[in-house]
């Protein structure tokens, strides 16, 4: 098959007075049509930015200094100013974290539709903008007089579902969603996620699902990308991931959730995500790597591929 | 031994909104444990905290700090409670001053409070107390708090509690804005206090998992009422009340098993709700008729246990008042 999305070394570098930070560091990867991909990884780690990239939309002193982006077979760098507006939204829709922050409070929730559709070249009648918005509205689950209400009379619940409603309103291919469910409780957070499902379900689209719990990743996507440092340090089907987990650092991320089968079994990783601008010779996880050997602190392990469909960066993978 | 803490009847309201109704505890530290309070947005989980903490006072009852109202405390007894109740809060990056060194939330009060005798005891003492949460203080003083990570500000939190050698510390979501990699280690902390130091503590929370990997009892509230309370272990993996069923099967797990996204979860019933009847019924999947024009009470469904849900109604019912005779101190 195909990918729909295909993101081959991207690096983006922050300029800073002691010399350039790499945030994301020569990261590839391709998204399948309808496939669900996880994107994990600890503050810092360079997830957030990769998915911003990936829109073009890292502002200075940030700036994509290598790589390539494509959707469907375009690249997204030879585009213009112009033609990357028109492929927000349309090709690739985003959900941001923190929903209560990305609606305009001024503004009802129908103006914020007819925002995306006016930007987007869709000339509509107030009649044909009612019934669409109650259509995307009941799409994710909201009822239509949500449309003239502002943003302040929504639950952060019903927000986030408003997000999702205008992420899909021009039917994009691709989906990013960046911790849609962090600021929700888990009940709301069950109800968000199984909306997101559903609607990707029914428009046959393709999801990156960025954030750092691995219990949500498990039940939600399809293959998980892990991410440290700036880097893809593994990348694999979620049930190779939680079965086997190639990476030290990924078995970490698994073990510090909280489980609520056996009581002390949580445990914390040791030390300290590493500053970009500084980061330890060899490979930049070993200082908290319990398996770490000699080589790990000269040698920077490569992306290899450890297992068909499965890569890993570790020299013992 | 009168209590250190007691909460007697207390209900706070809002205007007309109720944001914790009736609810009567103590806190017994010669008995030390770790009790969760857990409960989604508006449970009424931070009211409680602040109330314990004398920063709001009840709009009905009593706090009594070792028996004496706490609106009437004595300038000297009013400095005494400083001393024994210290908090943690959410955020730590609110909490610090840009412009002042970390150090300056340690001195300070070692200062205020005279607890060392010169300089150096007080280094000492700031000294062993950022160790015992696992910090390693010259890593830690001198420097200024954008130099130091969430979780290390947060850490320095608890040392800042623990210096003040306190009988109880209430923690309120002290790890929801740290990274998930990180919690573990804040909440080890956490737990070692209670266990090598008898620091009884209240640790407030909308994360279940977390609450059941640390404390020793559990109260769950939903919209201002206990809906279950007792021993961690019992609640997690027996939930009597639907909706401590409904929060745990809510928590995605990381398992092969993805039952998560298909499940029917929190579905709303014909149930209407009244001011007079069970809080939870419009989401309950076993809502009665009485559960519409009637307020279940505690009922005791085992010794160290009650649920507030009229499926339990065979048990007897706890009295008011009594919520203390199901939590247990921590085993020693």
């Amino acid at each position: 098959m195909n990918a729909i999305l295909k993101v081959e070394g991207l690096k983006v570098e922050f300029e800073h007075p002691l010399g350039a930070v790499k945030a994301v560091d020569d990261v590839s990867f391709a998204l399948l049509p309808g496939e669900r991909l996880g994107l994990a990884g600890e503050s810092g780690s360079g997830k957030s930015t990769m998915a911003l990239s990936i829109l073009r939309m890292i502002k200075p002193p940030g700036r994509i200094t290598g790589g390539r982006v494509s959707l469907d077979g375009i690249e997204l760098s030879a585009l213009d100013h112009e033609g990357i507006r028109r492929l927000r939204l349309a090709g690739i829709a985003m959900v941001p974290q923190g929903s209560m922050n990305s609606l305009n409070p001024f503004i009802r929730i129908k103006a914020q539709f007819a925002d995306a559709f006016r930007d987007h070249g869709l000339k509509l009648t107030s009649a044909e903008l009612e019934t669409r918005v109650a259509e995307l509205l009941r799409t994710v689950g909201l009822p239509p007089h949500v449309a003239n209400l502002y943003p302040h009379e929504l639950s952060g619940g019903m927000k986030q579902r408003a997000c999702i409603a205008i992420a899909i309103c021009l039917r994009p291919k691709v989906i990013i969603a960046d911790e849609p469910t962090s600021a929700l409780d888990v009940v709301v957070q069950r109800q968000v996620m199984e909306t997101l499902a559903r609607v990707q379900r029914d428009l046959g689209c393709a999801i990156i699902l960025v954030g750092h719990d691995m219990g949500l990743m498990a039940q939600f996507v399809d293959r998980l990308g892990v991410m440290y440092a700036g880097r893809l340090v593994e990348l694999a089907p979620i049930a190779e991931i939680i079965t086997r987990p190639r990476h030290p650092y990924t078995q970490a991320l698994i073990s510090s959730l909280p489980s609520l089968e056996k009581r002390g079994a949580m445990q914390g990783i040791p030390g300290l995500a590493p500053l970009l601008r500084d980061l330890p010779p060899g490979c930049a996880f070993h200082p908290r790597c319990p398996q770490a050997q000699a080589r790990c602190h000269t040698e920077k392990p490569a992306v290899r591929e450890v297992a068909p469909n499965q890569q890993a960066a570790c020299h013992f993978a | 031994m009168t209590p250190l803490l007691e909460a007697k009847h207390v209900t706070k309201r809002y205007g007309t909104n109720t944001a914790l109704s009736d609810l009567s505890m103590s806190i017994d530290t010669s008995k030390p444990a770790i009790t969760a309070v857990v409960g989604e947005s508006g449970s009424g989980k931070t009211t409680l905290a602040r109330m314990i903490l004398g920063l709001v006072p009840p709009s009905e009852g009593q706090v009594l700090y070792q028996g004496q109202d706490m609106a009437r405390l004595s300038g000297a007894q009013r400095r005494e409670f400083r001393r024994d109740i210290q908090a943690v809060f959410q955020d730590p990056y609110e909490v610090y001053n840009p412009f002042y060194r970390v150090d300056h939330v340690l001195t300070t009060p070692v200062r205020n409070f005279n607890l060392a005798s010169s300089r150096a005891e007080g280094r000492t003492m700031i000294e062993n107390a950022l160790r015992a949460v696992g910090l390693r203080p010259e890593e830690i003083l001198g420097r200024y708090p954008h130099q130091l990570s969430g979780g290390q500000r947060q850490r320095i939190m608890v040392a800042r509690a623990v210096l003040m050698k306190p009988k109880l510390i209430v923690a309120d979501e002290p790890v929801s804005m740290v990274d998930a990699s990180l919690r573990a280690t804040i909440l080890t902390s956490l737990r070692k206090l209670t266990d090598e130091m008898g620091i009884s503590i209240i640790y407030i929370t909308h994360d279940l998992a977390t609450a059941y990997q640390v404390s020793d009892n559990i109260l769950v509230m939903y919209r201002a009422c206990v809906a279950e309370a007792g021993a961690v272990e019992r609640v997690v993996k027996h939930p009597q009340h639907p909706y401590t069923q409904l929060l745990i099967s809510s928590i995605p797990q990381v398992s092969t098993t993805r039952d998560w996204l298909d499940d029917e979860g929190d579905q709303k019933t014909a149930a209407t709700p009244s001011p007079h009847g069970c809080r939870f019924v419009e989401r309950c999947p076993v809502a009665m008729p009485k559960c519409s024009t009637t307020l279940p009470p505690l009922y005791r469904t085992e010794p160290a246990r009650a649920a507030a849900c009229f499926q339990h109604e065979a048990s007897p019912e706890l009295p008011n008042g009594t919520l203390n005779e199901v939590l247990t101190p921590a085993p020693s």
